[in-house]
């Protein structure tokens, strides 16, 4: 029973470090109105190029891109550039584009296969077309308000700042996936940005929304630097540190919309998460399985059976959960049920298992190839040989269990 | 050329997604034509009865609700998404026995036609309302639960001349059968649930209003399908 008492004192460890995050939360969006209060008094609006690359139909991806063509901003164009023609959010961009015919919207359709990372490869023409000094990389499934680039370009104005990037909101919901999704990005995801930020001043970049000026991203080695990147968002925020340029996490939260996602999706999401924390945080990553007491403490109900004790504290896990949860929902005003959170601690039991993930499977299938996930999250084609028997038979589990 | 879904089930039968959601999932999409078409399920059998006493079905009552709330919502889809919108029905004729069962949409329909009809009666009476006449599904499908409706192809010789095209695919489904008879053809989904979004669809070549699309259908000159995959 005294493996029990260390399970209940780290559960209670992750108990604080998560109420730590909740604070830090909220101090952060009460800065964010100090600091939206002075943006609106910038009078630095450089023209911004907003690159978007398309890849398939996100959730509401005719709102997500409306929603950029509406910029309360001076100047700005909006690359969006895609790999296929036949890709069906061509179509959407197309519809985006006659619906403002006022607006400098671009679609550039142009295969790319400088590098293994994806949507570095969509970016490549996109960069190319653009006009402005200043640009903005922003993902499709983003949506945001029309105060958003008056916001964030102000940070820019102070030249130490090289990389202005958001804080993230889980938006949507309609399927246990996107559920699933959502609550953990306006928890855990949310919480550890604030948190990293705030008491160990690393900045954690998600390429959700990242700004920056092309004379800085062009001497840290462009996009040629990132081609072959899994984090490209993570390794560009750390080269832009290493130039002695600041990375600034701006408040304003822009909407990620996952409104139909399946479990699957959910989970192949976090498995590559995870794995790319792993290569980048290494031990540090061990770190996160502490901070989860929801999993923590659902060990002893395996290790113990139901005694008072072992439910006892499994219940207060979950419940400190349920309610933190829902105090940061309605903190960032995220348009979740109220009744989804009571998913919260199954949430918690499925990234508990995710986590372990990593340790025995580090690479990625990206059209047909896997790749292995190196130091840095630095992709590599995985050649067969004497280790392919292995990823063949996960991945014939895998299918038998989908 | 025009992305389109003829065959879209709603909450109003037994589809799962609302009908203001269904138009926002396929505007979002960027469709730029679907129909509406609920089922109108017989109600002169016992499996007719029950899909009408559990809500499956359009009745007379509800069917006025029905179509002022489709053309609310095609409204909205056109300003919003330059998307039009079709109301139509999907003549439900459940048997116990494939043989006897038969499905098909009336696109562009005005007034409820019951689904208890003669099929002549039926067919002659949409005529008359210049609504398009589909054969859904009408061959042998890949569906566990469902009882194929093959009584329009069995009976293809007294019945193709009143149908103006013929479902050469439906969801995950080809029915090669059509293709071989040379029968005009569409492809629709089949909506019920929002995975079926990802299906075969018909592609047009014709202007983005109802009668170019009734007279693309019937000449079937312009037509072609696509399998929509993200």
């Amino acid at each position: 029973m005294d493996f029990f008492w260390v399970l209940g004192a780290i559960t209670f460890f992750g108990i604080m470090i998560y109420g730590l995050q909740i604070i830090v939360v909220r101090s952060t969006l009460l800065a964010s109105r100090d600091s939206g209060g002075h943006a609106t008094l910038s009078q630095l609006f450089p023209p911004i190029s907003i690159l978007k690359p398309l890849k398939g139909l996100e959730d509401n991806l005719f709102d997500n891109l409306e929603s950029f063509c509406s910029q309360d901003y001076p100047e700005y164009e909006i690359v969006f550039s895609l790999q296929d023609g036949n890709d069906p959010a061509y179509k959407v961009a197309k519809k985006i584009k006659e619906r403002f015919p006022d607006k400098n919207i671009s679609i550039i359709v142009e295969r790319c296969n400088r590098g293994l990372n994806p949507k570095v490869n969509n970016l490549f023409p996109a960069y190319r077309y653009s006009n402005y000094a200043t640009f903005l990389i922003s993902d499709s499934n983003v949506k945001v308000d029309k105060h958003y680039l008056r916001r964030i370009v102000p940070a820019l104005d102070n030249p130490e700042v090289g990389l202005v990037c958001n804080l993230i909101r889980g938006a949507g919901g309609r399927s246990l996936g996107s559920i699933f999704e959502n609550l953990h990005l306006n928890s855990f995801i949310l919480g550890n940005i604030c948190l990293l930020d705030r008491y160990f001043h690393l900045p954690c970049v998600v390429g959700k929304s990242m700004l920056m000026r092309k004379k800085d991203f062009e001497a840290i080695g462009g996009l040629g630097s990132v081609k072959d990147v899994l984090a490209e968002d993570h390794f560009i925020g750390e080269k832009i540190r290493e130039r002695k340029q600041r990375v600034v996490i701006s408040n304003y939260l822009v909407n990620n919309v996952n409104e139909y996602w399946g479990l699957q999706k959910f989970i192949n999401r976090h498995v590559r998460w995870g794995k790319m924390r792993w290569k980048i945080g290494g031990i540090r990553y061990l770190a996160e399985l502490a901070i989860n007491p929801v999993f923590i403490s659902s060990l002893p109900l395996f290790l113990y059976g139901l005694t008072r004790e072992v439910l006892s504290l499994f219940i207060v896990a979950c419940g400190v959960r349920v309610i933190g949860d829902f105090y940061l929902g309605r903190r960032i005003g995220a348009p979740l049920h109220p009744l989804s959170y009571l998913l919260s601690p199954i949430k918690d039991l499925l990234i508990g298992l995710i986590w372990f993930v990593p340790f025995i499977n580090d690479t990625v299938i990206w059209r047909g190839n896997r790749y292995r996930i190196g130091k840095g999250t630095r992709l590599s084609l995985c050649q067969e040989g004497s280790e392919a028997w292995r990823y063949r038979l996960l991945d014939a589990i895998k299918a038998r269990w989908v | 050329m025009l992305l389109c879904d003829f065959h879209i089930h709603t909450t109003y039968s037994d589809g799962s997604v609302k009908l203001g959601r269904t138009i926002d999932l396929f505007g979002q999409a960027g469709f730029d034509v679907i129909a509406i078409t609920d089922h109108v399920v017989n109600g002169d059998n016992s499996y007719g009865k029950l899909a009408r006493k559990l809500k499956f079905s359009l009745r007379e009552d509800t069917f006025g609700n029905y179509m002022a709330h489709v053309r609310e919502e095609a409204e909205r889809a056109w300003g919003r998404y330059g998307m039009l919108v079709i109301p139509g029905v999907e003549i439900t004729k459940n048997a116990l026995t494939s043989g006897k069962s038969a499905h098909f949409l009336l696109i562009g329909i005005e007034e409820f036609i019951p689904a208890n009809w003669s099929y002549e009666k039926i067919f002659l009476e949409a005529k008359q309302q210049d609504a398009l006449i589909i054969a859904c599904h009408p061959h042998h499908t890949s569906e566990m639960t469902f009882i194929d409706t093959l009584f329009l192809w069995n009976n293809r010789d007294r019945y193709s001349r009143y149908i103006d095209a013929w479902e050469i695919a439906n969801r995950d489904d080809v029915f090669n059968v059509i293709s071989l008879k040379k029968y005009p053809y569409i492809a629709g989904s089949d909506f019920h649930r929002v995975r079926h979004l990802y299906s075969w669809k018909s592609l047009l070549n014709c202007k983005k209003d109802i009668e170019s699309i009734k007279q693309c259908i019937r000449s079937n000159w312009g037509v072609a399908i696509t399998l929509f995959r993200n």
